[in-house]
């Protein structure tokens, strides 16, 4: 019996170093190329091939990055849109997969409601954007309403869905064994939505930074989408490609942070 | 409400009398599955329903282990002999086990479900489990185990609720032979342990023998008792999964009881042999 689990645990170590000697390969080739890229295109702008005026250049990137540095700027509008993003990612998909998953209680009041939730998540949330500038103003507020709004209805449909589609024959075991519908939910429910949650959390960090970076383009004072906007209007190409490079960042840093959350809270999907 | 034919007697595990039961299809007509079933299942009795895929034995499961409510008849879960009410746990050919809880946990589910898991609640499922083998992987997910050592796991489960009774539904079908042998004989061995009684739903002939004390076949529609067969087998030594399908009367017995699944499927009319 022992015997079988290690031989079975030994079976899997092995492709799994193999997994990540692929893992490896693959991202020494996305540099390479990344970096050839860079350079091609500061040697193109250099020559004056392409209109660096237009285009922007990796140096240019570098000194919009310096003078944001000492004109003090920059960090203060990164700071603005990660606490913006965040607020608006944390209580919009948090709100809506806590009512996701209470509504598996009530399951007619959870089709009305997943009906209004299809259709919230139909309109195009950015085109609310100048009604919430309207209502909560140009400073952070609006742009935590906007991310959040952008992240509820996805958070609320998916967890949701996942309650609804919880495997029929375990829903009956635990009914065999007479527990009632608060122990299914935090026994059954909850931890079988997990994976479903993580997912949508790491959908929903692109949402939230659109939400916040186009709120900030209708009306702000301070954030990347403040400066990108600005230094767009005046042809500023390389402090418009700074702001998108850190926000790229911050995108890649969040999925980061969900991703560690997510093996730590479902270690049982790693650890097999 | 049909009157039970027979007798039923006393300190039975599990009662099922007159028991009427189908459904309506969307077009409002009234199937009926069963029609007036009759039968009893004993302390520590293994019993096995079989009949072809079709014949409702899975529903037949759901009404016995309460997920579904009969329409007519009676099904009644035996009180244990302190006179405390009995409990029914059922296991599936599906293990069911939760892919987020480690072996011991999945172990332990069902009391969980109902009461606090005490110190002696767990060391009885270690020893449940050492018994079959698990001790090596107490802490290991269900991912990491074979299909025999999850569906042990399962059984596990099953067993330290207490059942008075177990229902079990094809619970071995999807396991190798050597494997499946050897959870038959954990199963068989109950009546002797534990005095668990046992009903055992399944298409497989040979299981239903080599595992029961009776074997009742059910067949129509809706499906009646064609026959209830007493399994007696004079095997050579203790009986087990192995010596059962080795005794002599076990080709007699499979004969009669394959014999009733075939008449049944040709005329409908069932006959017993």
């Amino acid at each position: 019996m022992s015997d079988a689990v290690i031989s079975a645990g030994a079976a899997r170590r092995r492709p799994r170093a193999k997994r990540l000697k692929g893992r490896a390969a693959t991202g020494t080739v996305v540099t390479l190329i990344m970096v050839a890229l860079v350079v091609f295109w500061q040697v193109a702008a250099g020559h004056a091939w392409i209109n660096g005026q237009l285009f922007g250049s990796p140096l240019g990137i570098y000194k919009a990055a310096d003078i944001g540095l000492t004109q003090g700027t920059l960090i203060p509008d990164t700071l603005t849109t990660l606490i913006e993003t965040v607020l608006g990612l944390v209580i919009g998909s948090g709100l809506g997969i806590a009512l996701g998953l209470l509504l598996w209680f009530v399951p007619r009041i959870a089709g009305v409601t997943e009906g209004f939730a299809v259709i919230l998540n139909s309109i195009p949330k950015i085109a609310l954007g100048p009604l919430i500038v309207i209502w909560f103003g140009s400073d952070m507020t609006s742009k935590v309403w906007l991310a959040g709004i952008s992240t509820f209805a996805v958070a609320m449909i998916s967890s949701c869905a996942a309650a609804r589609e919880v495997d029929v024959d375990l829903l009956n075991l635990f009914r065999s064994f007479n527990a009632k519908p608060g122990m299914i939910f935090r026994k059954l429910i909850v931890p079988g939505a997990l994976p479903w949650i993580f997912s949508t959390l790491r959908v929903n960090i692109g949402f939230a930074l659109i939400g916040a970076v186009v709120g900030e383009y209708i009306a702000s004072q301070s954030g990347l989408g403040h400066a990108v906007f600005v230094a767009g209007s005046l042809f500023d190409l390389n402090t418009v490609w700074l702001g998108i490079i850190i926000l790229t960042l911050m995108a890649t840093l969040l999925s980061w942070i969900v991703q560690l959350a997510e093996n730590r809270i479902i270690s049982w999907k790693t650890k097999r | 409400m049909a009157a039970p034919s027979s007798q039923p007697e006393a300190g039975a595990r599990l009662i099922v009398a007159g028991l009427n039961h189908g459904f309506e299809s969307d077009d409002g007509v009234q199937t009926a599955l069963f029609s007036s079933l009759n039968f009893s299942v004993g302390p520590a009795e293994i019993v096995s329903i079989v009949g072809r895929s079709g014949a409702g034995k899975s529903t037949l499961f759901n009404l016995i282990s309460g997920l579904l409510t009969a329409q007519a008849g009676r099904i009644e879960i035996g009180a244990r002999p302190d006179g405390t009410r009995g409990r029914i746990a059922y296991m599936l050919q599906k293990d069911l086990l939760m892919p987020w809880r480690s072996v011991l946990q999945n172990a332990l589910l069902g009391i969980e479900l109902y009461r606090k898991v005490t110190r002696a609640d767990i060391d009885r499922a270690r020893d449940m489990l050492a018994r079959y083998g698990l001790t090596s992987v107490l802490d290991a997910y269900p991912q990491a185990l074979s299909g025999g050592m999850r569906q042990r796991v399962a059984l596990t489960r099953t067993l330290l609720v207490d059942p008075t009774l177990v229902l079990l539904d094809e619970p071995f079908s999807a396991l190798d032979y050597e494997t499946r042998l050897a959870l038959e004989d954990d199963v068989m061995s109950l009546r002797q342990s534990t005095g668990t009684s046992v009903v055992l739903v399944t298409h497989d002939i040979e299981e239903a023998i080599a595992m029961s004390d009776r074997v009742i076949l059910l067949g129509g529609r809706p499906a009646r008792i064609e026959d209830s067969v007493d399994v007696k087998l004079s095997t050579q030594g203790p009986r087990t999964a192995v010596s059962a399908r080795e005794a002599p009367e076990f080709r007699t017995l499979h004969k009669r009881i394959w014999g009733g699944l075939r008449s049944n499927t040709i005329h409908h009319a069932g006959a017993s042999t």
